[in-house]
């Protein structure tokens, strides 16, 4: 899932990606990156949320997971 | 519960929402209004967009942290959600504690805080974008 500017910048709102079983954040982040060029220049401030969770770059990404990319957050 | 969170569709109302001010000695407030312009250009407003329900759990994570390590008594957030003209408020932040200045800390902390990690995004409307 996508938000705000990034959605902005990809075009869209959600990305369909395929990962492997034993897919990382971290993986996700050169995965996105590749599939959404665009999306590079914010990729590196950028975290994810796992199921509405922030999760760490080593965090495993399973199959049903909700991943959002929350990146350029900018409230008040 | 002294910490209570609001996600209101559009500009905040002039009358703010509920804080427990009982025993306070401070009660301290912070009004976001939006401004006129963004770099220059002139915008009708912005629009607010949140991550449901996470926004709503980290701005009350957040708060909590705040009341733990300032010892405060209550903190009321409240933040739009969608579009809000320039001129009206978006967000409004009230803090009661015993003293001044722990209210003050935990007012500019929780600020930055809520800017660089909650997820809250925001677009301007440009004027002349509707021409």
């Amino acid at each position: 899932m996508l938000f705000g500017p990034q959605a902005d910048l990809a075009g869209c709102r959600e990305l369909h990606l395929t990962v492997g079983e034993t897919a990382t954040c971290a993986q996700l982040r050169e995965m996105l990156a590749e599939a959404c060029p665009a999306l590079v220049p914010s990729l590196g401030e950028s975290r994810f949320a796992i199921n509405q969770q922030m999760a760490g770059d080593d965090r495993a990404v399973r199959a049903d997971d909700e991943v959002a990319l929350i990146g350029l957050v900018s409230g008040g | 519960m002294n910490v209570t969170i609001h996600i209101i569709d559009g500009p905040l109302s002039d009358e703010p929402k509920p804080l427990e001010t009982m025993s306070a000695g401070a009660v301290v407030c912070f009004d976001g209004v939006v401004r006129p312009s963004e770099h220059n250009r002139p915008i009708t407003g912005l629009e607010y967009e949140t991550y449901d329900p996470m926004t709503e759990n980290t701005l009350h994570q957040l708060a909590g942290r705040m009341r733990d390590e300032f010892g405060l008594i209550a903190i009321t957030v409240e933040h739009s959600r969608g579009f809000v003209p320039n001129g009206e408020r978006s967000f409004r932040l009230r803090i009661a504690s015993a003293h001044r200045a722990e209210a003050l800390r935990a007012m500019e902390q929780f600020i930055e805080q809520m800017k660089r990690d909650i997820p809250i995004w925001k677009r301007p409307r440009f004027v002349d974008a509707q021409a």
